[in-house]
């Protein structure tokens, strides 16, 4: 179902933690409130899950508005970060859970569980305890307690961090397939721009508790709303350049190149991604420097170069092999470079 | 064994351990000969009592006697008179149903409030407070003068409501959870015999002297703060976690309390009862006072041994056997439950 905030505001004393956020998340979307600690993200999840208390705002589920509602009444399920399995009870018992409280017939909590937990591969593992559970078996169990009640939407608060790199990937892809085949209305909230780009169908960006840019993970990548958005998506981030624009020239420091805006404006900043760069001999491309570090990533390797006024990343071939000092140019087509406002940050479109 | 540890001198080789796996000499014989005088000061009075249990008045007279068939011929005479003659099935039961009530009780109370001081945040205005304790001893003032309480009761709770109502929404000063919590266990802290008096005239008053249910509900007020200030710790340890996903789930908050709260505290629970449980069995000064023929307890029942014609130690012994016995066995029982470790796996992986 459709989750749609209005307007909402949040501060604990006298901290503002959510000024004025507008989200619709669409049904069966999977959305991604994506951001750093302390962007708010997580407490806009509680706040949907009626965990924390709105300030001011509406908060809507369907056509039903949930601001004042208790979480039972929300139809909604989360999964937490600690996975929150109740350790007293078996996995039967914890996936479970949700049709006891609601005084499902015994016959009915079981068929329910056992179909769940074949959907997660859970049902050889039934009657343990949490505490004889892996990891990945854990996150299974708390997935399969959310599923089984086929709320109105899933709510996912880093659900993924606590698990080791090989088996995020792996239940990432897993997470994926099964929010496509629930076809569930998903918030998922994160600090890892990995999983929102790789997870979501559209990204929400929040910083210090304002909504940065809503767009698909490409449009994000491809055309980020503003300063913070650029810098933050990518890794290793986006280079900037502050320079001027004059008669369709972006002109700094170390560079100059054409650009197709026709406008005047003194204060701008040039963004270019590290893999829109390349390594040149040093007087061919657009910028001049010397080469200050390199590190092998394996299948490419970044050269970090020292120019005037700061540095900038190239992602160069692996088989890169200059040595630190040496003299390099660094070129990158017109095409690729993003131009921003440096007062308001916002993006020249 | 290498040259190095052959080498070693041999005060070193007292003090020092071969290995990881077993202690040095010295400090072995000095642990378990500093554990042994320990044993014998805990163990050696309840041996004497029980010894004694089996003597009659010339052996404790001319004694000591210690060891029975050697130093004198034990006899079940004492066991006989009190068992059989004496009325000592009363108090016992009495004991029983007083003590197991009563720390029930003190425990489903006691653990709602420790859960509800550290989950629910309370701001109970000072000006309420002090207007309701301003209006009590105004009632209490006006019935010694002559008015009728009913009237006096009720003119008081009008006033207070409007107090409510009207100015003490001014105020800002509030008491918090922590002054709640003080203000409970400071019940404490007066020394009972302050408070024997009192309680004693009320029950006179209520005609509830030498009953059960006298001992029963002091006991219970009187554990109250205790109950409270060791439960709260525990429900303070329990990951909020794990409450909101149940929330979540469906379960309202008295569900949350005895589905997840009370399970997971069940070991602290079980050394609180136990405590309780002695403390209660054991209390004499107010069964001293609230009780004398139907209600009296066992401690009473001992001390009336110290009779006219001197202490009756042989009878006291009877009595003390057969009061501490169930409390080790309930001991026993609960050992296994006060073991740790029932929270590892319950959060991260």
């Amino acid at each position: 179902m459709q989750v749609r905030l209005e307007n909402i505001h949040k501060s604990f004393g006298q901290v503002q933690v959510v000024k004025g956020l507008d989200l619709e998340v669409r049904d069966g979307e999977f959305l991604v409130l994506l951001g750093a600690s302390g962007s708010g993200k997580t407490t806009a999840l509680r706040m949907i899950a009626g965990l924390e208390k709105v300030s001011s705002g509406r908060i809507r589920i369907g056509e039903r508005d949930v601001t004042n509602l208790l979480p039972k009444y929300r139809d909604i399920a989360m999964v937490f970060q600690s996975y929150a399995l109740y350790p007293h009870m078996t996995v039967f018992a914890n996936i479970g859970y949700p049709l006891t409280v609601r005084g499902e017939s015994k016959m009915a909590i079981e068929a329910a569980v056992k179909d769940v937990a074949r959907q997660v591969q859970l049902d050889a593992l039934l009657e343990r305890y949490p505490r004889q559970l892996s990891g990945g078996q854990r996150q299974r169990v708390a997935l399969a307690r959310a599923m089984i009640r086929r709320p109105a939407a899933f709510l996912m608060d880093e659900p993924l961090s606590n698990l080791d790199a090989k088996l995020r990937g792996y239940m990432r892809t897993e997470l994926k397939h099964m929010q496509h085949k629930l076809g569930i209305t998903t918030l998922y909230v994160t600090h890892d721009q990995v999983e929102a780009m790789t997870l979501a169908h559209r990204v929400a960006l929040l910083d210090r508790g304002v909504l940065q840019q809503l767009d698909t993970p490409t449009n994000i990548y491809n055309a980020p709303a503003n300063l913070f958005v650029a810098g933050f998506i990518g890794s290793p981030p986006m280079n900037f350049l502050d320079g001027a624009l004059d008669n369709g020239w972006f002109s700094s420091q170390v560079c100059k190149f054409e650009t197709k805006r026709r406008s005047a404006n003194r204060d701008v900043v040039a963004g270019v991604r590290p893999e829109d760069c390349k390594v040149t001999e040093p007087g061919a491309g657009k910028i001049v420097g010397d080469v200050y570090a390199t590190e092998l990533m394996g299948d490419h390797t970044l050269v970090t170069c020292r120019i005037e006024g700061g540095t900038i990343v190239v992602k160069a071939d692996k088989a890169f092999n200059r040595h630190d000092g040496d003299s390099i140019g660094v070129d990158f087509p017109e095409a690729a470079t993003h131009l921003f406002d440096k007062r308001s940050g916002d993006r020249l479109a | 064994m290498t040259a190095q540890q052959k080498s070693r001198g041999f005060i070193r080789r007292l003090f020092e351990a071969e290995s990881l796996e077993e202690m040095a000499i010295a400090p072995k014989v000095g642990v378990y000969a500093a554990l042994a005088f320990w044993t014998l000061i805990v163990l050696f009075p309840l041996y004497w009592v029980l010894v004694t249990s089996f003597k009659i008045e010339v052996q404790v007279d001319s004694g000591p006697f210690y060891l029975p068939f050697v130093d004198f011929s034990p006899t079940l005479d004492a066991w006989n008179f009190m068992l059989l003659e004496n009325n000592t099935l009363g108090p016992y039961l009495n004991s029983v149903v007083v003590a197991l009530s009563s720390t029930l009780l003190a425990l489903l109370f006691g653990s709602l409030a420790a859960y509800a001081l550290v989950r629910i945040r309370f701001q109970v205005k000072l000006a309420a407070v002090l207007t309701f304790i301003v209006l009590l001893i105004a009632v209490i003032a006006a019935v010694a003068l002559g008015a009728p309480w009913q009237a006096a009761t009720a003119i008081a709770i009008a006033l207070f409501l409007l107090a409510l109502g009207t100015f003490v929404r001014r105020f800002e000063a509030a008491v918090g959870n922590n002054d709640i919590e003080f203000w409970m266990i400071s019940n404490r802290i007066m020394p009972p015999i302050v408070a024997v008096l009192p309680i004693y005239v009320m029950f006179q008053h209520l005609r509830l002297l030498d009953t059960q249910f006298a001992l029963i509900s002091t006991y219970t007020g009187v554990n109250l703060p205790i109950v409270v200030w060791l439960t709260r710790d525990f429900f303070a340890g329990i990951p909020l976690d794990l409450e909101e996903s149940a929330e979540i789930d469906g379960a309202s908050k008295f569900r949350v309390f005895f589905t997840i709260a009370l399970p997971l505290v069940r070991s602290g629970l079980a050394a609180t009862f136990m405590l309780v449980l002695i403390l209660t069995w054991n209390e004499f000064l107010l069964a001293l006072f609230l009780t004398n023929a139907n209600a009296q307890t066992m401690p009473v029942l001992v001390a009336a041994q110290n009779t006219t014609r001197g202490p009756q130690w042989w009878y006291m012994s009877v009595l003390i056997v057969i009061m501490i016995a169930p409390v080790i066995i309930i001991a026993g029982f609960l050992q296994k439950h006060i073991a740790r470790g029932l929270l590892i796996g319950a959060v991260k992986g």
